[in-house]
């Protein structure tokens, strides 16, 4: 049963706030007036925005990133991706708080603190997220099935994507059903592919590692190791801004008042988008009818991060990590090749060894998947960061009112897929050579800026009763140490920015 | 026979998942250039056994055996039935290509590696049953007893989104 699309139903109209009306106050930009919150929806169902989430997140950092790191450390390194997870699904139920009880999205929250804080993300995203380089894992992958060049694919895909997006009359409820079933199709299928090749032992070492807190080898203190650490701890789940883009997904699947704010359009039913309201809204928190409602928002969301969010992220980057293992096992060369740290090298010599161990199908299998999940990644990379600057644009840039939320994400939407072809078929895909640090800083540093602006959103802009308790504080603020420490000790301790 | 027909017919989501586990293998055994035959024992060996546990669990689910679309009972039955699933799959690859079946190496170890693998194939196959039956079940509905009941199920999340809607009236 899809929960989610069904709320598309509820009926909306532009705001007509009266001069007696009933308002909350939030920071210092427009009072949000009160308005009805909507029933949660029972939480039996198994589907929900968190997919844009895992869709985002399952990337190289779970199929490449930390087998890498179990291959050169060993199993028991892997505790470190257990916090850095753990810490996404709180980051996520505190992103969910805000836009929930607002119907805003987080970017909204940060500019109703301080507007310049907003101006940094929405800076931030065009330099992290114009570049293709996202696309080449999966259309190499690709490459290495049907031989046809990545880059030809990744072209293809772009404006493939564009014209899609623009055709569809809503484009949440098709691309969460997209996504859904590609996730499935994921989960089942690495599943079926990890009880192929892998065994109990490296299973058993694998999950036992994610426990062995504390562990951290000397070699890993290093300056060749420790940015890759990082890195690979800001890669575990979503990086970089994907947390704070969920806000815009959950908005647009109707969650909690997100339900008074109407739905982002493909361009070519642009026309019939209801007009967005000036700012979110507030539920009364004094009536324990609705403090009961809100209670079935959170458990709803709570499931989401637990089983979607949490259960897959883990299952995924186990099974990955037992394929490395078996396949370093079959061919030493691969250890050697996964260490020396060629991507490319390293995915096609882990498919030869599941080629040679089992079948040809396997090898070819591996990539099929590694292509499948660089396709969810890219579905949902351009229509997040479309959204969010959307969102932004919209909101804040003088004048972008006249034009309307859909038309301006089919404006960021293109202009990031004709950036992309121009910059697949003439430039550096990741980014120029000069500016990779930057970006690669840029994308940490948005992580432990998040937890800070969560901090300040939660705790000040929403009512009383439903803020957060102290003990999701700490660990919200520990995400912000978490986070900027790593990132800058890396960068005084050794002189580079994170791997 | 009629009821049997119908719960065949709602099985069908459930079964297609084993379906396209099955699929994926024996296609891309194709498409590497294996020969045909082992294509297509590579695809039924693991194509067949999911796809038939796959039905039962559907078919607990339209007994009103185990309630529809949560996890747990889903995560208990696939423990049990992936691992078994598996070692058909390895019986009968050795059977053809070795010329007679055999049990895998450590069969206990075997099986509770992929007992523990399961809790992932689980969710996946609770997820894709869901998004396929979504299209199907609504379309055989006035025929179909069994998919007229699991629909109902979800009579109280309609329920709560009718009340949602008068609850947040028109204006915004």
């Amino acid at each position: 049963m899809d929960v989610t699309s069904k709320t598309s139903e509820v009926p909306e109209e532009p705001a007509a706030a009266s001069a007696t009306e009933k308002v909350w106050k939030a920071g210092r930009l427009e009072p949000m007036p009160i308005r009805k919150l909507p029933d949660a929806p029972p939480s039996l169902h198994i589907l929900g925005p968190t997919v844009f989430l895992v869709a985002l997140g399952v990337g190289m950092g779970e199929s490449y990133m930390w087998p890498r790191l179990v291959l050169v450390f060993g199993p028991d390194i892997r505790w470190l991706f257990m916090v850095g997870v753990t810490l996404q699904a709180f980051v996520l139920l505190e992103m969910a708080r805000y836009a929930m009880a607002t119907g805003e999205s987080i970017f909204f929250g940060a500019a109703r603190i301080f507007k310049p804080l907003m101006w940094f993300f929405y800076a931030a995203a065009i330099l992290i997220y114009m570049w293709p380089g996202h696309l080449s894992a999966g259309a190499a992958a690709f490459e290495e099935i049907t031989g046809i060049p990545w880059q030809v694919t990744a072209c293809v895909a772009l404006v493939f994507v564009g014209v899609l997006f623009s055709l569809l009359s809503v484009i949440y409820n098709f691309l969460e059903k997209l996504l859904g079933l590609l996730i499935g199709l994921l989960v089942v299928g690495t599943s079926v592919i990890a009880a192929m090749v892998g065994s109990w032992d490296d299973l058993g070492r694998t999950v036992s590692g994610m426990f062995a807190f504390g562990y951290f080898p000397d070699d890993a203190m290093t300056s060749a190791w420790f940015p890759v650490v990082v890195g690979s701890i800001a890669f575990a789940g979503p990086s970089g801004m994907q947390q704070m883009w969920y806000t815009l997904q959950l908005r647009d699947s109707g969650a909690g008042m997100g339900a008074h704010i109407p739905k982002i359009r493909g361009l070519r039913a642009a026309g019939e988008a209801e007009s967005m309201p000036s700012r979110g809204f507030m539920f009364d928190t004094e009536d324990p009818a609705e403090m009961a409602k809100w209670k079935g928002w959170r458990k709803w969301v709570t499931f989401d991060a637990l089983l979607l969010f949490w259960g897959i992220t883990m299952l995924v980057t186990i099974s990955f990590t037992v394929l490395a293992m078996s396949a370093a096992r079959e061919n030493p060369n691969v250890a050697s090749l996964i260490e020396g740290g060629d991507r490319d090298a390293a995915l096609k010599a882990m498919s030869d060894a599941f080629a040679s161990a089992g079948s040809p199908i396997l090898g070819t299998l591996f990539f099929a998947f590694i292509a499948l999940i660089g396709l969810n990644a890219t579905l949902g990379l351009f229509d997040s960061f479309s959204r969010g600057q959307a969102d932004m644009t919209y909101y804040f840039v003088p004048g972008a009112k006249r034009f309307s939320m859909s038309r301006l994400y089919a404006g960021f939407l293109w202009g990031v897929i004709l950036f992309g072809i121009l910059i697949l078929l003439f430039g550096p895909a990741d980014g120029p050579a000069g500016i990779l640090d930057t970006l690669a800083f840029l994308s940490t540093f948005a992580m432990g800026a998040y937890c800070i602006v969560l901090l300040l959103t939660n705790n000040m802009l929403l009512p009383k009763a439903i803020r957060p308790g102290p003990v999701r504080n700490v660990i919200i603020g520990f995400g912000a140490v978490f986070y900027l420490g790593m990132l800058f000790y890396c960068l005084f301790r050794f002189g580079v920015a994170v791997g | 026979m009629a009821s049997y027909k119908q719960l065949a017919e709602y099985c069908l989501p459930a079964a297609s998942v084993g379906a396209a586990a099955g699929l994926i293998a024996g296609g891309l055994a194709a498409f590497v250039g294996q020969p045909a035959g082992w294509a297509v024992v590579t695809g039924l060996g693991l194509g067949v056994p999911l796809m038939l546990f796959g039905s039962g669990y559907a078919a607990l689910v339209a007994l009103g055996k185990v309630p529809a679309g949560v996890f747990a009972p889903a995560a208990v039955y696939w423990v049990i039935a992936f691992p078994l699933a598996l070692l058909v799959h390895s019986v009968v690859t050795a059977w053809v290509v070795t010329g007679s079946p055999g049990l895998p190496p450590e069969p206990w170890k075997f099986l509770a590696f992929r007992a523990l693998v399961s809790m992932g194939f689980a969710i996946g196959f609770l997820w894709m049953q869901e998004q396929l039956g979504r299209f199907w079940w609504p379309h055989i509905l006035d025929r179909n007893q069994y998919a007229r009941r699991v629909v109902e199920q979800y009579t109280h999340l309609a329920t709560a989104l009718a009340a949602r809607k008068a609850a947040t009236g028109r204006r915004t």
